[in-house]
C-alpha cells in the first residue's frame, strides 16, 4: 500500500515537473499570471471608485437676492458638489443632464428671502439626474447634510451654541473613512484570482490536446487523477505566488489592512486556487471547438464572477434563485474571506463555512475532471 | 470594373468584347465573405446558441442580480435606556425600510460589535440608559449608531437614514423648546428632491443598457478574435487569400454577419430590459442602433486587430480578454468616470464601451437626442476607423 502511495507520488512529481518545465521554457505564462493581475489591480483600484468628488450642480435662482446667492454658495462650497454656472429654468437643467454636463440643480423659489427672514419652514428644491441612481444617492446625502448644516447656520449664533435636544453619533467600523477601495480591492483580487487561475490550465491543457502529446501520456502508466493533479500541481504554485503578490500590492498601494491571520489568508487563497485551477481543467477537458469553448468559458467565469460574488453588487439584494446561484460560484466566497481576514480580522471561527465551501467545490471539480478524462479515451 | 467603364462597355456594343475583369466587384466580394460566414455560423448550433440565447439569459439574469438600492439593512437595536420614548424612536427610525430589525439588546455597547463582526447586522443602534431622561431634562441626549463600514455605499445610505429622522427629530425638538421659551423659531430649510428620469432610483434601468454593452463587446470581440486565428490554424485563410479578395473587403465581409447578430441581440436585450425592468426607450430607437451599429463596428474591429496580431486562437483568446476586462470596467458601466482620478480619465476616452454607455444610457434613459449625444457618436465612428485602418494595414503586412 505505502509502497503504491509512493509510486503514484514519484508520477505526480513526473508530470508536475514535465509540466513546471513547460513554464519555465515558456515565460509568458508566467508573466502573464504574474504581471497582468498586478497591473489591472492597480488601474482597476484607481480606476474602480464610487467615492465622488466635485459633482457638477447648476443653480436656478428665482429669488435672486444676497440671501439665496448664499445659501448656494453654502452648499457648493465645499467642492464635493460644485457650482457649474447658472442654468435659467428647469428644462435647461434637464438638457445639461442629457448631454452628462450636470448632475443635479438647485432650485431657489422666488420669495426665499423673505420666507427665510419670516422664519418659516423654507423648501429648497433639489432636481437631481437619477440617470445614474449610485450618483444620485450620493447627491441626495450631501445635499440634505448641507442644507441641515445651512439651517443651523441661519439658526444664529445663540440658538447654535445651544446644546442640541437629540445628537447622533455614527461611527464606522472598519473603515471609517468610507473609502470604496477598502471595499473594492479584496473583491478585486479574488476576480482577478477567479480570471486568470481558469485562463491558466484552460489554456495549457488545450495545448496539449492540440500538439497530440495528450496520447502519448495516457499511453504511459500514469493514471487520470495523477494527471490531473500533477498538472495542477505547478500551476498551484504560480497561483499561490500571485495571490500573496496581489494581496501584498493591496496592502502597499491601497493602505488595505491585514487585521486577521495571514495563516487563514494564505488558506482561503489556496483552496480557491484548486478550485479554479480545476474548473480551468474541466473546461479544457470537455471542449472540443475552442470557439465555442471560449464562449462559454467567457460567459460562464467573466460576468459570473464579477456580477454574482458580492464584489460590486451586494448579494443580500438579489433574489432568492440568484442567491442559490452564486453558492456555487467561488468567487463569492474568497470575496466574503477576504473582506473577512483584511478588514474585519475574523478568524477561521467566523470563515470556516467559506473554507469548507471552496474546499467542496475544488473537490467537486477536479473528481468531475477527471472522470471526463475516461470519456475521451474511450 | 467601376461604373465609369460598365458605361463605356455599354456606350460602344460593337466594340470587341473586353477581358473578363480580373476581380469582381466589391459587392460581389462582399457578398461571397458574407455567405461564407454567415454559413460556418449558422451550421454551428452551438455558437449560434451562445450568440443569440445565452446573452438573452444573461441578461435576465444579472438584471436581477445588479441592484444597488440598498434596503433592509439587518440592523440590532440595543435599547439600555427602555423607555416609552426610545422604542419609539427605534421603531420609527425602522419604519422606512431602509433598516430591519435583526435583533435586540438590552445591554448598549458591547452588543453591538459582535453583532457586526460576526456579519449578520449591517448597523447597530446604541440607545444608553438615561437617554430619554437626558432628553427631557435639556442636557442633550447622545446616541450611537454604529455601521459595518466595509461597504461603503451601504455604509452612506444608512448613516444617511439614521442621520436624517434623528436631524429632523432633533430640530423639532429644538422647535418646540423655542416655541414654549416664547421665542420665535428660525427659519428652517428643507430639502425636497426631485429626481429626473429614473424617480424611485431603482438600478436595474440604469445597469441593464450596461450589461447589454457588456454582453454585446464578448460576443463580438471574442468571436471575431477567433475567426481569423482560427482559418489560419485550420490553414483555409492560404485559400481565401489567392482568391483576388481585398484585405479590408474580407475584414468587412467577415464583420457584417456579426453586426447583423448582434443588432438583432441588442433587440432582445432591450425588448427583455422594457418588460422586465422596467428600462424606458425615451429617445429615437433609429439613433439607438446607429449608435449600436457603430459600437459592434469598433469591438468587431478590435477583435480582428486582435487575430491579426496573434500566432494561435490560444493567443487570440489571451488578446480578446486582455482587451475586454479593462475596457469594461474602466467604462463608466459601474462606476462612474468622474470618479476616476485625473490621469485616468483621458484613457477612457479611446474606449468605445464607454462611449456607448452614454449613448445606450442618454437615448433610453434620458431620452438624448444627437444635438446633446454628437460627441459619443462621432467618438465611436473615430475609433471604429482607426480600429478597422489598423487592423487593414496589419493584415496587409501579414500578407507581405
Amino acid at each position: 500500500m505505502r509502497e503504491r502511495i509512493r509510486r503514484s507520488l514519484v508520477r505526480i512529481g513526473a508530470m508536475a515537473g514535465k509540466e513546471a518545465r513547460h513554464v519555465v521554457r515558456d515565460p509568458r505564462t508566467l508573466y502573464m499570471s504574474l504581471g497582468m493581475p498586478v497591473v489591472m489591480l492597480f488601474l482597476f483600484g484607481y480606476g474602480l471608485s464610487f467615492d465622488l468628488d466635485h459633482i457638477p450642480v447648476a443653480a436656478i435662482d428665482q429669488d435672486r437676492t444676497a440671501a439665496s446667492r448664499e445659501l448656494i454658495r453654502a452648499l457648493t462650497v465645499s467642492g464635493e458638489l460644485e457650482y457649474a454656472g447658472e442654468a435659467a429654468d428647469p428644462a435647461a437643467a434637464l438638457s445639461g443632464f442629457r448631454k452628462g454636463a450636470l448632475v443635479g440643480a438647485v432650485v431657489v423659489d422666488r420669495g426665499y428671502a423673505r420666507d427665510v427672514l419670516a422664519g418659516k419652514r423654507v423648501p429648497v428644491q433639489l432636481l437631481v439626474d437619477g440617470g445614474d441612481p449610485n450618483v444620485a444617492n450620493q447627491v441626495l446625502a450631501k445635499a440634505d447634510a448641507l442644507v441641515r448644516a445651512e439651517t443651523r447656520r441661519l439658526a444664529g449664533p445663540d440658538l447654535a451654541a445651544q446644546a442640541p435636544p437629540v445628537q447622533v453619533q455614527v461611527y464606522t467600523r472598519y473603515n471609517p473613512e468610507g473609502r470604496s477601495a477598502l471595499f473594492l480591492v479584496p473583491g478585486l483580487a479574488a476576480y482577478l484570482m477567479a480570471i486568470t487561475a481558469v485562463l491558466l490550465t484552460a489554456l495549457t491543457v488545450a495545448g496539449e490536446w492540440e500538439r497530440g502529446s495528450m496520447e502519448q501520456l495516457f499511453a504511459s502508466p500514469i493514471g487520470r487523477l495523477e494527471i490531473v493533479l500533477g498538472k495542477l500541481l505547478p500551476y498551484l504554485v504560480i497561483g499561490l505566488l500571485e495571490f500573496l503578490l496581489v494581496v501584498a500590492f493591496g496592502m502597499t498601494a491601497f493602505d488595505l489592512p491585514l487585521r486577521g491571520s495571514g495563516l487563514v489568508l494564505t488558506l482561503l487563497g489556496f483552496t480557491f486556487l484548486v478550485g479554479m485551477l480545476g474548473q480551468g481543467l474541466l473546461v479544457s477537458v470537455i471542449a472540443k471547438n475552442q470557439t465555442v469553448a471560449t464562449q462559454a468559458g467567457m460567459l460562464s467565469s467573466l460576468l459570473p464572477s464579477l456580477l454574482l460574488s458580492g464584489m460590486i453588487f451586494p448579494l443580500e439584494n438579489m433574489p432568492l434563485p440568484l442567491r442559490a446561484l452564486s453558492r456555487v460560484i467561488p468567487a463569492r466566497y474568497l470575496v466574503h474571506g477576504l473582506r473577512g481576514v483584511l478588514l474585519k480580522g475574523n478568524g477561521l471561527a467566523l470563515l470556516w463555512p467559506d473554507l469548507l465551501a471552496q474546499v467542496l467545490f475544488a473537490a467537486a471539480v477536479i473528481a468531475l475532471a477527471t472522470l471526463r478524462f475516461r470519456r475521451r479515451l474511450a | 470594373m467601376t461604373a465609369l467603364a460598365r458605361a463605356a462597355v455599354r456606350a460602344a456594343p460593337d466594340a470587341p468584347a473586353a477581358p473578363p475583369p480580373l476581380r469582381p466587384s466589391a459587392r460581389v466580394q462582399l457578398a461571397a465573405v458574407f455567405r461564407k460566414e454567415v454559413q460556418q455560423t449558422v451550421r454551428d448550433r452551438r455558437i449560434m446558441f451562445l450568440l443569440i440565447v445565452a446573452p438573452l439569459i444573461q441578461t435576465i439574469v444579472f438584471g436581477y442580480a445588479v441592484d444597488f438600492e440598498v434596503d433592509l439593512v439587518p440592523t440590532v437595536v440595543a435599547d439600555a435606556d427602555r423607555t416609552a420614548e426610545s422604542r419609539g424612536d427605534a421603531r420609527r427610525l425602522l419604519a422606512d425600510g431602509t433598516l430591519l430589525r435583526a435583533g435586540s439588546a438590552t445591554a448598549a455597547e458591547p452588543a453591538a460589535g459582535p453583532a457586526i463582526d460576526e456579519g449578520g447586522a449591517g448597523a447597530a443602534l446604541v440607545i444608553p440608559p438615561g437617554a430619554t431622561r437626558d432628553r427631557l431634562s435639556g442636557r442633550g441626549e447622545r446616541l450611537q449608531v454604529v455601521l459595518d463600514g466595509s461597504d461603503p455605499n451601504r455604509t452612506t445610505v444608512t448613516g444617511a437614514a439614521a442621520s436624517r429622522y434623528f436631524g429632523d427629530l432633533g430640530e423639532r425638538l429644538a422647535r418646540e423648546r423655542l416655541a414654549t421659551a416664547g421665542r420665535a423659531p428660525p427659519a428652517q430649510l428643507v430639502l425636497v428632491p426631485r429626481v429626473a428620469f429614473n424617480p424611485r432610483l431603482k438600478t436595474p434601468p440604469f445597469m441593464v443598457p450596461g450589461i447589454a454593452a457588456m454582453l454585446l463587446v464578448i460576443v463580438t470581440a471574442f468571436t471575431s478574435a477567433m475567426g481569423l486565428a482560427r482559418e489560419r490554424e485550420m490553414g483555409t485563410l492560404e485559400q481565401v487569400l489567392v482568391t483576388p479578395i481585398r484585405p479590408l473587403l474580407l475584414l468587412v465581409g467577415k464583420m457584417a454577419p456579426f453586426v447583423v447578430i448582434g443588432l438583432f441581440d441588442v433587440t432582445l436585450l432591450v425588448a427583455a430590459g422594457t418588460w422586465l425592468f422596467e428600462v424606458p426607450i425615451r429617445g429615437s430607437l433609429g439613433l439607438f442602433y446607429l449608435g449600436t451599429a457603430l459600437y459592434l463596428v469598433s469591438t468587431l474591429g478590435m477583435g480582428l486587430l486582435i487575430s491579426t496580431v496573434s500566432a494561435s486562437q490560444q493567443q487570440a483568446f489571451l488578446g480578446a480578454f486582455l482587451f475586454t476586462i479593462p475596457a469594461v470596467l474602466l467604462s463608466g458601466l459601474m462606476t462612474p468616470i468622474r470618479a476616476m482620478p485625473g490621469w485616468l480619465q483621458p484613457i477612457t476616452w479611446v474606449n468605445p464601451i464607454r462611449w456607448f454607455a452614454e449613448i445606450s444610457r442618454g437615448i433610453l434613459l434620458r431620452g438624448s437626442g444627437l444635438a446633446e449625444l454628437w460627441l459619443p457618436f462621432l467618438a465611436l465612428a473615430v475609433i471604429g476607423v482607426a480600429i478597422l485602418t489598423s487592423a487593414t494595414l496589419r493584415f496587409h503586412r501579414r500578407i507581405a
